[in-house]
């Protein structure tokens, strides 16, 4: 019997045993457009937009810094900052001061186009604090952390979720809204998707929690959906949606910022 | 406008069968059933050759039924079916007669055969693009796992599309894999696959046969854009009992059948049941996981007096996949069908049937004190009276009506995770008449026209939103049991054939398709977690305008068989998703569609082999599908997923002696059509692909060759037996199930591709049996 078994098991594992390689694919098309990425967040100034450029697929993943571009951010309060080129691409902002409940407007301009964004930053929903449960998935004791919030009241609030294991971003996007369980306590765990976490006893988990407008969770939330994979290739790929005007790529973000940490016991 | 032109019709109709009633001389009818000798089964399609100075042809119908009204003669009666032995009956026509003809199963089977239709049926009937398969014909053909498969069998016709490897979706003419109606004993399967879709829910022992109608279905159909499957169920032995069965690798079956009163009534009960779990569950590896799946059906029918005939039959279905408690999906289909057939007299057939069909999906998550379930459902009560009028030799009619009422829940949470704004199942009627006529007529043309005009009424009980490319512009509140609007179709069908030599015809068709339901699907294959959705004020019946032309042409006293057809096929109110869709958790999916059009055209081709010891078809087809969406790629058209350029199958079965088959199977198809990444760039340190247009690009292309044989043992006493095994991409041909990006593990500045294959050199082994 434990014969049969052994064959049978192997026979079943050699039919659904899949085999990956590496190929080449034959892609051509656009690259070089605009990327734009800009935060502004409700901790002390300065806040940073990076300007680069796409890269071909098959290129290095080393994206050509936008030099020349002229950056401005306005908020609803009428302060206009006017960013100071870095290095890298970055620009640097040099009197706005984010705050919760405010709209801002970015505007890049470089080669006479102008690429304009707006997002308006939430206001904060506390972060209370940490904690850790084990679950048993696939034979493995899994832990997991589940950041503990109340969810406001009024419908429509989104959140990303950073975790950082050891010192180790978990590359998981992981976003979520109040379509389910308005206005009542988190209880959903972080779940990660990054093949190369794995959250043992002992782990520092650090997470940091980011209250986020409608557009920038339909950004994120998009490329969690892509990352899904699933079983016959996931989702149709896309650009994410973004909230940035003429065909630039990235996002514009001003959102709430906490953080915190938790051993796993 | 419509129910003028359907007015029309239905004068016109009539005008043609009284004309012929008119000029007769007396006339006496000879109707009955064709029925198999010794088990009772009721024989579909066999022929009827009635000669005097004249012959005519006709079929029996689905139910064996057959009626022809003829002026007072001799007559010789030939019944024919295939593998059956041909009967023969002579009689003076000098008063209407009911006559049951009754055929004798050759026993064993000398050659096999791949149609049940009779020889140059392709020359003679106004049908097109239709195929019947028996569940014989498709026995010998090599599967995956071995496990026999009508709707993998029917992916190597022409024009008929896999949905990907080992996939039993389907995709018809450059349609969508949910605009095909799939019945099973006329009620809807919504979800026509078991094991995220590596098997279909068509146990083959259940199955009597399979007729696919590629887009020109005749009216008495409705309901999907692209095709019909008709699949029958067996209706049992009404004079032995006998018990069917078999096992393989991954799953058994077994099947009762007998009579109920002899002669008279008879059931059948058949269980289907996967048991890699069972294996699996005595390793430590994977003891706490589920995955099964298992099928029932069961039919039984009544002979309630000379006239009226009972039938019920059922099919429940049910898969499970679980991973210890923490996350779990089922999913399963039930359908149960009561029907009467009555024979009003002699020359007018009725069939009533009362209908029900009901599709769940759910999932379960608990983690720590988080317990939910996300489910979705769609449930059906149908009731169809159908008549068929033999009103001469020249005109047969069928007429009648369908009314449904659906009932559609999307995703719900309940338990720990519920829904912000509470979701409600959404109700609405389907309702449809129609008539048809095939009309021989002279011995060269014969037309088989009809119109089918449908209503479909959104019902009450929510609210329904109406946006604007996304954007919320109004809303109707619709108390539960009123009627909102309303949408009308008139669905206008004709296929002609004319013959041109004895050998040769030719074929025209037109026909358009409603559609009132729709699967939402982003995943770039097919999910059993896809939502189906009604017409709503934002969502508007989609319509299918196909046109097609076809050649038929005979070789060698009909033993091979040429068919060529091309096809251009329009399609309106197209549905999709938006980029970026909440699929799961939106506070109304309506918000996350967008519409458009599509158009597909080809080129099909199918030579047959019909007889002797080697058979089998080679299948090629030469197709384009495309779709432009308002939002998806600029507006701009871009290939259908399936949109492949060539798809070649080759199918041959090789009858070496009484005890040993061989077959073997070759596929070729350029691959679908994907979007790679043009680029890329980065966002919070993370690479983030860039897209341009989407499907422009091609997986590479896929083939590989199957082989099996199958060892007929010697009969014992009643017990018949037979092993059949078998190689399942016996080259190893890694072909690409999928194809993901990532950063080089050995150059994160780097992107590479991944390809995916997934079944290479599968063994198949099953043992069947009878007693």
């Amino acid at each position: 019997m434990k014969k049969i078994q052994f064959i049978y098991i192997l026979i079943v594992a050699l039919a659904f045993t899949s085999c990956e390689k590496v190929i080449e694919v034959d892609t051509d098309g656009n690259n070089n457009t605009i990327v734009i990425e800009g935060n502004i967040t409700n901790t002390p100034p300065p806040y940073f937009v990076k300007v680069t450029s796409s890269v071909a697929y098959n290129q290095s993943s080393v994206y050509p810094p936008v030099t020349n571009a002229f950056v401005v951010i306005t908020s609803d309060a009428g302060v206009r900052d006017t960013l100071t080129y870095t290095n890298n691409g970055l620009y640097r902002t040099n009197k706005i001061i984010g705050s919760p409940g405010s709209t801002y407007t970015l505007n890049v301009t470089t080669n006479n186009i102008v690429y304009t964004a707006q997002s308006k930053m939430p206001n904060v929903v506390t972060l209370d604090s940490l904690r850790s449960i084990d679950l048993k998935f696939r034979n493995e004791v899994q832990y997991n952390v589940i950041p503990v919030y109340t969810d406001a009241q009024f419908f429509g609030n989104g959140y990303r979720f950073i975790q950082t294991i050891n010192g180790v971003q978990d590359k998981t996007y992981v976003v979520w809204n109040d379509n389910v369980n308005n206005g009542l306590v988190n209880q959903r765990p972080i779940r990660t998707r990054d093949e190369d976490v794995k959250i043992k006893v002992g782990d520092l988990v650090k997470v940091e929690m980011r209250c986020i407008d409608e557009n920038v969770y339909r950004y994120f939330y998009t490329l969690q959906e892509l990352a899904g994979g699933g079983l016959g290739g996931g989702v149709t790929p896309t650009n994410p949606p973004n909230n940035i005007s003429n065909g630039a790529l990235g996002v514009f973000s001003a959102h709430t910022t906490q953080q915190k940490s938790i051993i796993i016991k | 406008m419509n129910v003028q032109i359907f007015r029309k019709v239905i004068l016109i109709t009539a005008f043609l069968s009284l004309k012929s009633i008119t000029s007769a001389q007396q006339k006496f009818t000879i109707s009955g059933t064709v029925k198999d000798k010794a088990t009772g089964e009721s024989l579909i399609g066999a022929t009827i050759k009635v000669t005097s100075s004249k012959p005519y042809n006709l079929k029996s119908n689905e139910y064996g039924f057959y009626s022809i009204t003829l002026p007072k003669d001799k007559y010789t009666i030939k019944v024919s079916f295939v593998s059956y032995n041909e009967s023969d009956t002579t009689l003076n026509l000098d008063s209407s007669i009911t006559l049951n003809l009754f055929l004798d199963n050759k026993f064993v089977l000398k050659e096999v055969v791949i149609s049940t239709k009779k020889k140059n049926d392709n020359l003679t009937k106004a049908v097109m693009g239709t195929e019947t398969l028996n569940m014989r014909d498709i026995a010998k053909i090599p599967v995956l796992f071995g496990e026999k498969d009508v709707l993998k069998t029917i992916q190597l016709l022409p024009g008929i599309k896999s949905a990907g490897e080992g996939n039993a979706g389907f995709s018809v003419r450059g349609g969508g894999i949910d605009q095909n109606l799939i019945l099973l004993d006329e009620a809807p399967v919504y979800n026509a696959s078991h094991l995220l879709g590596f098997f279909s829910t068509f146990n083959s022992d259940a199955i009597k046969d399979a007729t696919i109608i590629k887009g020109n279905a005749p009216t008495q159909y409705g309901g999907r854009l692209a095709s019909v499957l008709d699949v029958k169920m067996k209706e049992g032995n009404n004079k032995n009992f006998n018990v069917n069965g078999g096992i393989g690798l991954i799953s058994s079956r077994i099947s009762v059948e007998g009579p109920i009163q002899n002669d008279k009534s008879s059931f059948i009960v058949s269980g289907r049941r996967t048991y890699a779990d069972v294996f699996l569950k005595a390793s430590p590896d994977f003891k706490d996981n589920e995955l099964y799946f298992y099928d029932l059906n069961a039919k039984a029918n009544y002979q309630i007096n000379k006239k009226n005939r009972l039938f019920i039959s059922g099919y429940f279905g049910k898969d499970l996949l679980a991973f210890g408690n923490s996350f779990g999906i089922d999913w399963g289909n039930q359908t149960a069908t009561l029907r009467l057939n009555t024979i009003i007299n002699s020359k007018l057939f009725l069939n009533t049937s009362f209908i029900h069909s009901n599709y769940d999906f759910g999932i379960k998550i608990k983690s720590g004190e988080t317990d939910f379930n996300i489910r979705s459902n769609i449930k059906d009560w149908n009731l169809k009276q159908d008549y068929t009028w033999y009103a001469n030799p020249k005109n047969a009619i069928r007429f009648g009506f369908q009314a449904i009422h659906h009932t559609i829940t999307p995703n719900t949470f309940t338990g720990t995770v519920n829904n912000s704004f509470p979701k409600r199942g959404r109700e609405s009627l389907e309702n449809a008449i129609y008539i048809n006529n095939n009309y021989k007529a002279n011995d060269n043309l014969t037309i088989d026209y009809g119109v089918r005009f449908g209503a479909f009424t959104v019902l009450g009980g929510d609210t329904y939103k109406l946006y604007n490319k996304g954007v919320l512009y109004d809303s109707v509140v619709l108390a539960k049991g009123k009627a909102g609007k309303t949408y009308w179709n008139l669905e206008p069908r004709l296929t002609a054939n004319y013959r041109l030599t004895e050998f040769s015809s030719l074929k025209f068709g037109y026909a358009r398709n409603i559609q009132h339901l729709h699967l939402l699907s982003n995943s770039t294959a097919g999910s059993p977690s896809d939502q189906w959705i009604g017409n709503s004020y934002n969502i508007k019946p989609e319509i299918a305008d196909q046109l097609s032309l076809g050649f038929s042409r005979n070789f060698n006293n009909n033993n091979y068989e040429l068919n060529i057809e091309g096809y251009y096929k329009t399609m309106q109110n197209q549905v999709d998703y938006k980029d970026g869709a909440d699929l799961r958790s939106s506070i109304d999916l309506e918000s996350q569609l967008l519409f458009g059009i599509g158009r597909a055209y080809g080129v099909e081709v199918m030579f047959k082999k019909k007889t002797g010891k080697l058979t089998g078809w080679v299948s090629y087809t030469l197709s384009k599908t495309e779709r432009k969406i308002d939002g998806i790629n600029n507006g701009n058209w871009y290939n259908a997923r399936l949109d492949r350029t060539h798809d070649l199958s080759i199918v041959a079965t090789y009858q070496i002696n009484e005890k040993w088959t061989l077959s073997g199977l070759y596929v070729y198809n350029t691959g679908n059509a994907v979007t790679y990444p043009t680029g890329k760039y980065e966002i919070g340190g993370q690479t983030i692909f860039q897209y341009a247009n989407r499907n422009a690009n091609r997986m590479p292309s896929n083939h590989r060759l199957d082989i099996s044989a199958t060892v007929q043992f010697k009969p014992r006493k009643r017990w018949s037996s037979d092993l059949s095994f078998g190689i399942y991409n016996i080259y190893g041909q890694q072909n690409p199930f999928t194809i993901t990006f990532r950063d080089d593990p050995n150059d994160p500045t780097k992107t590479q591709a991944l390809q995916t294959a997934l079944f290479r050199w599968v063994p198949s082994i099953s043992y069947n049996f009878k007693f």
